[in-house]
């Protein structure tokens, strides 16, 4: 048992890396369709956003000046599309997924085909901060500085959105609405900004997932398909609407992403959905699933 | 195509009753402007060959293939109330048989499409009794899982498939010993089956099975206090829109010669439901309209337009969504509804 | 016939699809009628070719460099061809052939182009193999390298001005053999079609040569961005050196994350050339430093035809050129010999040309000749080192010269 811990090491350290990206990218998707019903297939294209600001901004040069901007820049970014995005569905309310989806996948195609038009096709790096660049021993292996660090913001943000959610007043309003909707509005509060609220939180902890997955992920053409695929993938596992699900969605994907294709690696081509359709068909609704996303 | 132009004039009320014999106990009841439009449509495809040429002939048969694609999944979506992502796995499943078939036994027609028709119904069959038990966003993602899964599988399995070089090299089609190669015939072929695919959608859902479908879709609680078992019905329906799908890539493999693990990936399911949803769902052929609309935008002008056709698709999306309160298919409950008090039934699923 | 066959604002309408067939009215597609090429029955003096490149998607960077390959060989030959004026029609090849194929259908049958050039991705041009033979057309692949384009689905009709996928590989498994790295070589390709090929030609070739494979590991493609899983067994192998088929998006995030898991100084990576070439060196940075590939060009190789071209491309784009423009180039190089001495544009003719053009000598790559219809030329061992201007591809040695 130690020994096949101590050969997996890094690989269950990358997996943690990598779930404390997942976290950042899709707890906003959760929340958003937990409270207010609508599935956001842009929100790969915020992701993409982020990563091309981040490019923008540190250029292939190391410093810290352009990191901190770029997330700076990135997080503008991600409220001011969040609030257009909750005024954009707003009329749709009541008229069904389909309709939300074929507005949200429209917007996705739109930015990804702006940023291609502005940025070109070529395939562009984003250089970790000073200091991040490099890589350290880690017990004896060698793993790159910038995923730890990765580790430890994925973890503080995960504690900070589930202080706000779980235990501000303000998170024990979002909780109601996701649980009873009439009720909040019964009680004079405007549903409307609740959901703009945190349709722009969400969107720009995306856009930030943006930057921060730039040294790992880079920044290309196509990459807001694939990153839209792994969120939505996160928050069915997890549970739809609920911070924890999320997290959970985001560690186990991390570890199977991770620790999954390390060891099976003929299998790597299958596992991502085969690990989605197995949660599913044992438990229809996500690992952690409340009532939200049935009909 | 009569399936399509003829649906909404002939609207029957959506909850039925056990005893109800369908909606074929009312014909004639008002003039049949919607037949005449379907015949008249069906006498211009028929058409098209001798007027048009090839590249718009194979152009339009395309769209015909796609269109049969989105009017099998409007089955699900709009008649059923089963917003699939993954639908593109059965089209994929049928390319593939009709292809492996002509390639390595016989081209002869219309073989390779009744083994397309039946390999697909089993994998709608295998999959589909996993995937009807989840709802909503979860039959959503379930099914999504289930196609990259099989389009992985098609990637994989490259003794068989091909891998990601495609299937190629598929013989043409042959009609009485004679191989179908100009472009005109092929599209005579692909507009006999594909209007057999329509009508066979359009028929189940007048049929009593799919009122009980919709029903299930609108109340499913109600549907099984009336007796009915929603999961048979829904795994019914899931079979009948897979194999007719299974038809359309049947079709796509005799066209395009070719199948490749693109024809069955999400792209494909995406943009078939988008189609579903561009055109109305549940009108049947408002989605075969919005699938000739994506074909256009990306097949016909998209190469024309340095690559942005997907920048001019999204701008259609976004529009549809605002000015097309029930997709293309609304639109003609104003223009040809006249009759008092018959309204388009829910068109969102 | 030249102008488009219908309008964007009738066939957008709610009729899309009966507007579409009452404004195509021309012509018909049952006569089978309209094979004769638009400009042959002129006699010569015009050529219409379509260039099939991807301006879409993940390969648009590649289609960049093969229009500017296209049009610097045109502007340097005053627009002709063989003694033909050249009209140029460009189709989007997109990502794969579920764009790529009607592209070429377009091409063909709207435009009837007489010579098609380009094909950035292998299912496309395997796919299009039937429509071209079909329509007597010649096809001059500019790109797509698998193995059976010009192999099993051969048809006389398609020529290919590139390269295959078992080249590069083949030549530094031979390389690798002769090196013999202590423990072995690590292999690692992308699982699909050039991925597989690329590990069948290294095999064939460095264990005939007496080398043993430490380990291998296809990564799942297009959904690849963290090679950290598969990287994780390559201490453990006791690999002496890695070799690799990466393009694109995945070679730049394999180059970074083999040098950032401390790989680079431990175990010398190899690779096909496609690994560092063009835009991706530039992403890639310092972690590409050291890295040996072998490929069919560098901008460093010494020849006059390729000190010329690298110079008046640089002049025209501003950047160095790529294998992927002098591919294209070389594909104009091509018709420009063959179309002088067809009889006719028909495809029968240019095909019998082209059989007929022997030694290519003033190619930027180095001379080379069609063996089969496949190109048979140099392969290069070359290293990533900092240049003046940047990174470059410095030719270290040739390896030989490899066929079909």
């Amino acid at each position: 048992m130690t020994e096949w811990f101590a050969d997996n090491f890094i690989s269950i350290l990358n997996g943690l890396a990598i779930g404390s990206l997942l976290f950042i990218l899709a707890v906003g998707l959760s929340l958003v369709f937990g409270m207010m019903d609508v599935l956001n297939l842009g929100h790969g294209a915020l992701y993409l956003i982020g990563a091309y600001v981040g490019f923008q901004f540190t250029g292939g040069i190391s410093s810290w000046g352009g990191f901190l901007t770029a997330l700076a820049v990135a997080a503008a970014f991600g409220l001011v599309a969040g609030l257009i995005l909750s005024v954009a569905t707003e009329p749709l309310v009541g008229r069904g997924h389909l309709d939300q989806a074929l507005l949200t996948l429209g917007v996705a195609l739109v930015v990804a085909e702006v940023i291609s038009i502005i940025f070109g096709d070529d395939v562009q790096n984003v250089v970790a901060p000073p200091g991040l660049n490099e890589s350290i021993q880690v017990f004896g292996n060698t793993y790159p500085a910038y995923r730890l660090a990765l580790i430890g913001v994925g973890a503080v943000l995960a504690i900070v959105v589930w202080l706000v959610i779980e235990k501000s007043s303000l998170g024990a309003l979002i909780r109601a609405s996701v649980s009873d909707r009439e009720m909040v509005s019964s009680v004079g509060v405007d549903n409307r900004k609740v959901k703009a609220g945190v349709f722009a939180f969400g969107s720009m902890l995306a856009a930030l997932a943006g930057v921060l997955g730039g040294p790992v992920y880079g920044a290309r053409t196509g990459l807001d398909e694939t990153v839209l695929l792994l969120a939505l993938v996160v928050i069915v596992i997890g549970g739809l609407g609920s911070v924890r699900g999320a997290l959970i969605g985001s560690l186990v994907i991390g570890q199977v992403e991770s620790l999954g294709r390390a060891n099976l690696p003929e299998f790597a081509s299958f596992m991502l959905f085969g690990a989605l359709a197995v949660v599913l068909i044992v438990r229809p609704r996500g690992l952690f699933g409340s009532k939200v996303g049935a009909p | 195509m009569s399936a399509e132009a003829e649906t909404p004039t002939v609207d029957e009320p959506i909850v039925p009753s056990p005893g109800s014999t369908g909606p074929s106990g009312s014909p004639g009841r008002r003039l049949p402007l919607g037949r005449l439009i379907a015949a008249l449509l069906l006498v211009v495809l028929a058409a098209v060959p001798l007027f048009v040429a090839q590249f718009p002939t194979s152009m339009l048969a395309r769209m015909l293939i796609f269109a049969l694609l989105a009017v099998s999944l409007d089955l699900l979506v709009g008649i059923t109330g089963l917003p699939s992502l993954g639908h593109a796995a059965y089209f994929g499943v049928g390319a593939y048989t009709a292809g492996l078939v002509a390639k390595h036994w016989t081209a002869a027609a219309p073989i390779p499409l009744v083994a397309a028709v039946v390999v697909a119904a089993f994998a709608a069959a295998a999959t589909g009794w996993l995937a009807v038990r989840s709802h909503g966003v979860f039959f959503l993602m379930l099914t999504l899982a289930i196609g990259e899964l099989i389009q992985q599988l098609s990637e994989s399995w490259s003794d068989v498939t091909g891998g990601d070089n495609g299937l190629y090299g598929i013989p043409a089609v042959e009609v009485a010993g004679e191989p179908l190669v100009l472009v005109g015939y092929v599209y005579w072929y692909v507009l006999i089956f594909a209007v057999l695919g329509f009508a066979v959608i359009w028929a189940v859902s007048r049929s009593p099975f799919g009122a009980a479908l919709r029903g299930i879709r609108d109340n499913e609680a109600r549907m099984r206090s009336l007796g009915y078992s929603p999961f048979r019905y829904k795994l019914a329906g899931f079979v009948i829109a897979g194999a007719v799908a299974g038809l359309a890539g049947g079709l796509l493999a005799v066209q395009q010669q070719l199948v490749t693990p693109a024809d069955l990936g999400f792209t494909t399911s995406a943009l078939a439901l988008l189609a579903v949803a561009v055109g109305g769902a549940g009108s049947l052929w408002g989605p075969a309209i919005g699938a000739a609309l994506v074909v256009l935008i990306r097949d016909v002008y998209g190469p024309d337009l340095d690559g942005h056709g997907t920048l001019v698709l999204g701008i259609v999306f976004i529009v549809a969504v605002y000015s097309l309160r029930h997709g293309i298919a609304g639109l003609s409950t104003t223009q040809f509804r006249r009759g008092p008090g018959r309204q388009t039934e829910k068109a969102d699923g | 016939m030249t102008q488009p066959v219908f309008s964007r604002r009738n066939a957008l309408g709610l009729f899309g699809l009966a507007g579409l067939a009452a404004t195509a009215g021309c012509g018909s597609s049952v006569g089978g009628g309209s094979s004769a090429g638009s400009s042959a029955s002129g006699g010569g003096g015009a050529i219409k070719v379509g260039l099939v490149i991807p301006q879409d998607g993940v390969y648009t960077p590649l289609g960049v460099d093969m229009k500017n390959g296209w049009d610097l060989f045109l502007e340097r030959h005053d627009g002709m061809l063989g003694g033909y004026e050249v009209e140029t029609v460009i189709g989007d090849e997109g990502e794969g052939p579920d764009t790529g194929v009607p592209a070429i259908q377009g091409l063909i049958q709207r435009d009837n182009v007489d010579v098609l050039v380009g094909i950035v991705n292998s299912a496309s041009a395997l796919g299009a193999a039937e429509a071209v033979a079909a329509a007597k057309k010649v096809l001059v692949i500019s790109n797509a390298g698998a193995n059976a384009v010009t192999g099993d689905a051969r048809n006389p009709y398609i020529w290919r001005a590139s390269f295959n996928n078992a080249q590069a590989a083949f030549a530094m498994g031979e390389y690798l053999a002769s090196q013999q790295p202590e423990g072995g070589v690590f292999l690692m390709a992308p699982d699909y079609a050039a991925g597989q090929e690329t590990f069948v030609a290294f095999k064939a070739s460095y264990e005939g040569g007496g080398g043993t494979i430490a380990g291998e590991a296809l990564t799942p493609f297009g959904t690849t961005q963290d090679f950290q899983p598969f990287l994780s067994a390559i201490p453990g192998s006791g690999a002496g050196a890695t070799f690799v088929f990466y393009s694109g998006g995945e070679a730049v995030s394999f180059v970074q994350q083999y040098a950032g898991f401390g790989l680079k100084d431990t175990v010398p990576l190899y690779g096909s050339g496609f690994l560092t070439e063009g835009s991706v060196l530039e992403a890639q940075g310092e972690a590409a430093v050291g890295i040996q590939t072998a490929l069919h060009y560098s901008t460093e190789i010494d020849n006059p035809a390729n000190t010329e071209f690298v110079e008046a491309y640089q002049e025209a784009y501003d950047v160095l050129p790529t294998c992927f423009a002098v591919q294209t180039w070389d594909a104009a190089l091509v018709l420009d010999l063959a179309l002088a001495d067809a009889a006719d544009l028909s495809g029968d003719a240019v095909s019998e040309a082209l059989g007929g053009v022997g030694e290519i000598s003033d190619s930027p790559r180095g001379a080379w000749t069609f063996d089969g219809q496949s190109p048979k030329h140099v392969e290069y061992l070359r290293e990533v080192q900092e240049g003046d201007g940047g990174l470059i591809n410095v030719v270290v040695e040739e390896l030989g010269e490899y066929g079909q």
